[in-house]
């Protein structure tokens, strides 16, 4: 008798994902699919809007990260327009993005992976979240995760405009730029961030690392693939979430393409099944063939994980040596263990709070030449960031007046959509036997596999009120309820 | 009382956009309150609990999709009276629950409203996939029931 195990949203949900295990006579894992509902139209929404509105359009497609899509956007509208912008406002865009990547990861490290690592993953339901993280390591880091939110939030609004939807990118650069007192306070800030990643980074060595069974269960077999890894990086292959060329490597750690944003199309293809509607990017040249790892695969990952395998070291001192510390740690590069990313997305909080202060004490950031006017007939132009769950490609086509006629988006997560796929099936297989109770600790273990790649779903915003319950039912061969496991306290 | 009325939700993807739609209404018809105040946005989590900072009272109003009831119903209720479904579960996009967010922030010594201060006025809708900033018929027509809603508590 086939049975089946629904891990499903049993009311609306911030960009819900479902996922469901089929199970086969013997109680193992036959298979399992990890849908995720589409949000219909935007390409459609945007035609005939001016594409200097995209910057502020894009960044209401998602609630979790509007500043990687206003930044997508406002390249891919530099572009359209053939405009190169001023140094000053490079920096300041990527200013505004550093302070946005340390308020996110901090955000995912504390809310979502530090109740697993931290907490423990088959730790009671009702410890198992970022209250249980705060008992466990003390009430100072809360205060401490609060503060850095805050300091993060603080610099998207003063360059930005606004908190969390910035609204001063615009085609040729910013509408504004900073003070001196600004940038003081900038500088003061971005300190220290520094200091808080450094403690970030001491905490998961403290009580992840030293912890045996939890190094077991990261370099464990239950959740390793091997891929292509994904990340934009500088003219030194170190890792740049603004601007620079997308490098791809195999799974032995060689470099097999570095292409500019423009080049996506010939190195990025889509490939669809039946039974999601979300398409899974895969690399062009290798080619599509299956789920599976290795260096056949065209199956590539967009992590921070990636980014690192990706690249050649850090841009930054500190973030170098604890770059260096993590491939020694792990026996070398690329790290395939995906529970490792992590530990990658601490020492890019790391990298994003020194480049913070380099750009804060950069001499040109208070200059007042942050905006170039475009005189280029606008025609067709792509953007990439790295947003913080992966690469975040926008592609406009507009008519000679700057009107979009077209448009294209690769999101960050959906890179993800075929590694992620992989990982939860690996992981269900893996735990889940013949004769195996499935439990809540269980099936959290199995969604761990999909929780290191911090999804961001349908960019739905929110849900009411702000909350993602699930419910597991397990089923029959004839559809009738075995068991129903839901996976919340009230 | 310092009252903070809040529209949650995205304003181009369809009945989503409900939330805004009323409080824009409410900011309309509260002008001159000064006690009132109102602001519309799409945030949850930790964020949405930030924003929340210093008021005595605050009203959310949001979309709700149950599927259980017809589009249009607007429901009345505390946060509190809402199963806290995520607390011990992480497998949010990318954030905590409201309700855990607020406890995580009165045990930092936040000022934050108490639970029983936290209304929430909610309108079920039924489309939030496609991208649009219209609300179906249903929607449309529950904007002055649920603004109504809303004015009853001030």
């Amino acid at each position: 008798m086939t049975q089946r195990i629904t891990i499903d949203p049993i009311t609306r949900l911030e960009g819900h994902g479902k996922i469901e295990i089929f199970l086969n006579d013997e109680g193992e894992v036959a298979n399992t699919y990890f849908q995720i509902p589409e949000l219909r139209g935007f390409e459609r929404f945007v035609v005939g809007r001016p594409v200097e509105e995209m910057p502020l359009l894009t960044n209401r497609i998602c609630g979790v990260c509007p500043e990687a899509h206003h930044m997508a956007a406002a390249k891919a509208a530099d572009a359209v327009y053939h405009v190169d912008i001023p140094s000053t406002a490079k920096k300041l865009r990527e200013l505004l993005y550093m302070a946005f990547y340390c308020t996110d990861h901090t955000t995912h490290f504390y809310a979502l992976a530090g109740p697993d690592f931290i907490v423990g993953p088959d730790a009671p339901v009702a410890e198992r979240n970022i209250l249980g993280v705060i008992h466990k390591v003390g009430l100072e880091i809360g205060g401490k995760v609060i503060q850095m939110r805050k300091y993060g939030h603080t610099v998207v609004e003063m360059i930005g405009g606004r908190k969390v939807h910035p609204c001063t990118s615009i085609p040729g650069g910013l509408t504004k730029g900073i003070t001196e007192e600004q940038r003081k306070e900038i500088e003061e800030m971005g300190r220290w961030a520094i200091e808080f990643a450094q403690f970030s980074l001491k905490a998961f060595n403290d009580i992840v690392l030293s912890n045996k069974t939890y190094l077991d269960l990261i370099l464990g077999d239950i959740y390793t693939h091997q891929t292509y890894y994904m990340g934009m990086v500088d003219e030194n292959n170190h890792p740049n979430f603004y601007d620079g060329k997308v490098r791809v490597v195999g799974p032995d750690g060689k470099e097999l393409v570095k292409y500019a944003p423009h080049e996506y199309t010939e190195n990025v293809a889509e490939h669809v099944e039946p039974w999601t509607y979300l398409k899974f990017p895969y690399l062009k040249k290798v080619g599509w063939k299956g789920f599976v790892d290795g260096p056949d695969s065209g199956v590539y990952c967009a992590t921070p994980l990636s980014r690192l395998n990706a690249a050649d070291g850090m841009a930054t001192p500190r973030a170098q040596e604890e770059y260096e510390k993590m491939y020694k740690t792990l026996g070398g590069k690329p790290v395939h263990q995906r529970l490792a990313t992590h530990w990658a997305r601490l020492i890019e909080l790391l990298y994003a709070a020194e480049r913070w202060v380099e750009l804060a004490t950069d001499p040109e950031i208070t200059s007042p030449n942050y905006h170039a006017i475009p005189t280029e007939k606008p025609t067709e132009g792509v953007g990439i960031v790295e947003a913080p769950r992966g690469t975040l490609t926008h592609h406009y086509w507009t008519d000679e007046r700057g009107v979009v006629t077209k448009a294209n988006l690769i999101v960050g997560t959906t890179n993800n959509y075929a590694p992620i796929t992989m990982s939860i099936q690996k992981a269900a297989k893996s735990l889940i036997k013949k004769g195996t109770v499935v439990n809540e600790g269980l099936l959290n273990m199995v969604e761990m596999a999909f929780r290191a790649y911090d999804p961001c779903f349908g960019c739905a915003t929110h849900s009411l009120p702000g909350q993602m319950p699930l419910e597991i039912t397990i089923r029959n061969a004839d559809g009738e309820i075995v068991d129903v496991l839901k996976q919340f306290v009230d | 009382m310092k009252t903070l009325v809040i529209g949650l939700g995205n304003p181009i993807l369809g009945d989503d956009g409900v939330g805004w739609r009323v409080v824009e209404e409410v900011a309309r018809r509260t002008a001159g309150r000064p006690e009132v105040e109102t602001d519309c946005v799409a945030l949850g989590g930790l964020s949405l609990m930030e924003r929340l900072t210093g008021y005595e009272r605050v009203i959310l109003v949001d979309a709700i999709h149950t599927g259980q009831k017809p589009a249009g119903t607007v429901s009345r209720f505390l946060l509190s009276d809402l199963p806290d479904l995520t607390a011990g579960h992480s497998a949010s996009a990318h954030d905590t629950s409201l309700r855990n967010a607020l406890n995580v922030g009165r045990s930092m010594g936040i000022p934050l409203p108490e639970d029983s201060q936290i209304h929430v006025i909610a309108v079920e809708v039924q489309n939030v996939y496609d991208f649009s900033e219209k609300l179906s018929p249903p929607v449309e027509a529950a904007v002055s029931v649920a603004v109504e809603s809303v004015l009853q508590l001030l």
